[in-house]
């Protein structure tokens, strides 16, 4: 099968999950024989074109920019389907996929061209991540109807999602089709000092290192943490906290942890390079997932993987891979008490943890391997070319 | 659904943004402060002390074209300016 992926982000161009969602996809597919075609942007220092087996990736430069998000974003999407239009006088595409509404309509004129079925995975929704409460969101609202109205399937990685995305768009339960996120879990299996790590990150060896992983906006829930962080202090003196990730929204957790008289305790890291991340999972006493929207919460998955105990809102995706007291441990969203309670339980009860990280790991390799992801997305092809 | 209004997006960070979406995000593509003054209309002084703190973050560096100092996106920036859409 031919595939043409659009997606607006791919390595090296990672903000959230979508880039790593596209790229573990990519390959396993190819993996299995099939032939990948990334469409998708450009990103300083990357080639235009690059082949890595089978996935060929076309980065695409907006050659005409706009300071308006919107039309911007249209603007890059002519210069895709140009690059597509281009590259289809070579290659006779099977199925398109598109994620998510940015190179949605990119993808959606190429679909009325070629006349290849369209497959649309949702990986959130305006809706969840802003609400609907200012111009633009109604229009990318528009977008992501637009989408789903115009694939032959749509793919969600979640059971929450489909919810979301069939309640919302007034989709047909049959045209949703849901496939979870996966991860590779080679990189967690190399050995890390974690002494050696903690200590570059100013862990003593009797403090507890509490960690949190995502970008910085409001539906990762990290104020909630931030919060928590003084409840906490005074349960587990030794609880140090770092946040890792960036985002509009740092200067005001950096203002919340500033007021909450333990910013001393508190690490902002911004981004940090992939190895670093995995070496600094691996050292963590408890990973904490605070969101308060989280379509699926692969992150979650990655600390289950690394072998840390997960503490994570009990909302979306993050309630149909975590069991509660089994797998990891759930909080109430948006609630700073329960929070340092689920940190607090964690770190009080160290055999309990081990148990919880046991079960976790068997989870993740038995459910969440790109393989299957690859294989099931291969179903969801053929039946759409038919 | 959907979240309650959340603090507002900062001015230094709608100015990065707009630097990305116009496609300042190499040197040879870089602007002057007061270039990027006319885009934003904001006041030249505003905006080179907005450069200043993306510099600090990490998220604009400059390159200096006969004694001025032209501005752009950083690797980090992008990623920075991709999480206000994702």
């Amino acid at each position: 099968m031919r595939v043409a992926m659009l997606t607006w982000e791919y390595p090296p161009r990672i903000v959230g999950g979508i880039a790593r969602h596209c790229e573990g996809l990519a390959k396993a597919l190819a993996k299995q024989g099939h032939e990948v075609h990334i469409f998708t942007l450009d990103f300083p220092g990357a080639p235009d074109y690059e082949e890595q087996g089978s996935i060929r990736i076309y980065r695409t430069r907006s050659e005409v920019g706009h300071p308006n998000f919107l039309t911007w974003v249209l603007l890059f999407n002519h210069f895709i389907e140009k690059r597509m239009a281009d590259t289809s006088k070579l290659v006779d595409f099977d199925v398109i996929h598109v994620h998510d509404w940015l190179t949605a309509p990119a993808a959606i004129s190429f679909k009325h061209f070629s006349k290849k079925p369209l497959v649309f995975t949702a990986h959130s929704t305006e809706n969840g991540r802003s609400g609907l409460h200012v111009p633009d969101s109604f229009t990318i609202d528009g977008f992501e109807w637009w989408s789903t109205f115009e694939a032959n399937k749509i793919v969600v990685t979640s059971g929450s999602m489909k919810g979301e995305v069939c309640g919302h768009f007034h989709v047909s339960d049959s045209k949703v089709e849901i496939i979870p996120n996966a991860i590779d879990t080679t990189p967690y299996d190399t050995p890390v000092d974690r002494g050696a790590v903690r200590a570059r990150w100013g862990i003593q060896p009797h403090e507890k290192l509490v960690l949190c992983v995502g970008r910085l906006v409001p539906q990762k829930g990290i104020e909630y943490l931030l919060h928590a962080v003084p409840v906490l202090a005074r349960r587990r003196p030794e609880a140090k906290f770092v946040i890792v990730g960036d985002g509009w929204y740092r200067d005001h957790l950096e203002y919340i942890a500033n007021a909450s008289g333990q910013r001393w305790r508190i690490t902002f890291s911004g981004f940090i390079s992939d190895w670093d991340l995995i070496a600094l999972t691996k050292s963590a006493d408890v990973m904490v997932v605070p969101s308060i929207y989280e379509p699926f919460g692969i992150v979650a998955l990655e600390g289950m993987a690394a072998g840390v105990p997960v503490v994570a809102s009990q909302i979306g995706g993050l309630t149909e891979f975590i069991e509660h007291d089994r797998t990891g441990v759930f909080v109430y969203p948006r609630n700073p008490e329960s929070i340092a309670w689920g940190i607090d339980h964690i770190l009080s009860n160290y055999g309990h943890a081990e148990w919880l990280v046991k079960n976790a790991r068997e989870v993740v390799h038995k459910t969440y391997s790109w393989e299957a992801v690859a294989r099931k997305t291969a179903k969801v092809y053929k039946d759409v070319v038919g | 659904m959907g979240l309650p209004s959340a603090p507002k997006v900062p001015e230094e960070f709608r100015v990065l943004s707009m630097m990305h979406n116009i496609g300042a995000i190499t040197p040879e593509r870089s602007l002057t402060a007061d270039e990027l003054s006319l885009w934003t209309e904001i006041d030249p002084a505003t905006v080179k002390s907005h450069m200043q703190k993306l510099r600090e973050g990490g998220y604009v560096e400059f390159v200096q074209i006969s004694g001025i100092e032209k501005y752009h996106v950083t690797r980090n920036g992008i990623m920075k300016v991709l999480t206000l859409y994702s």
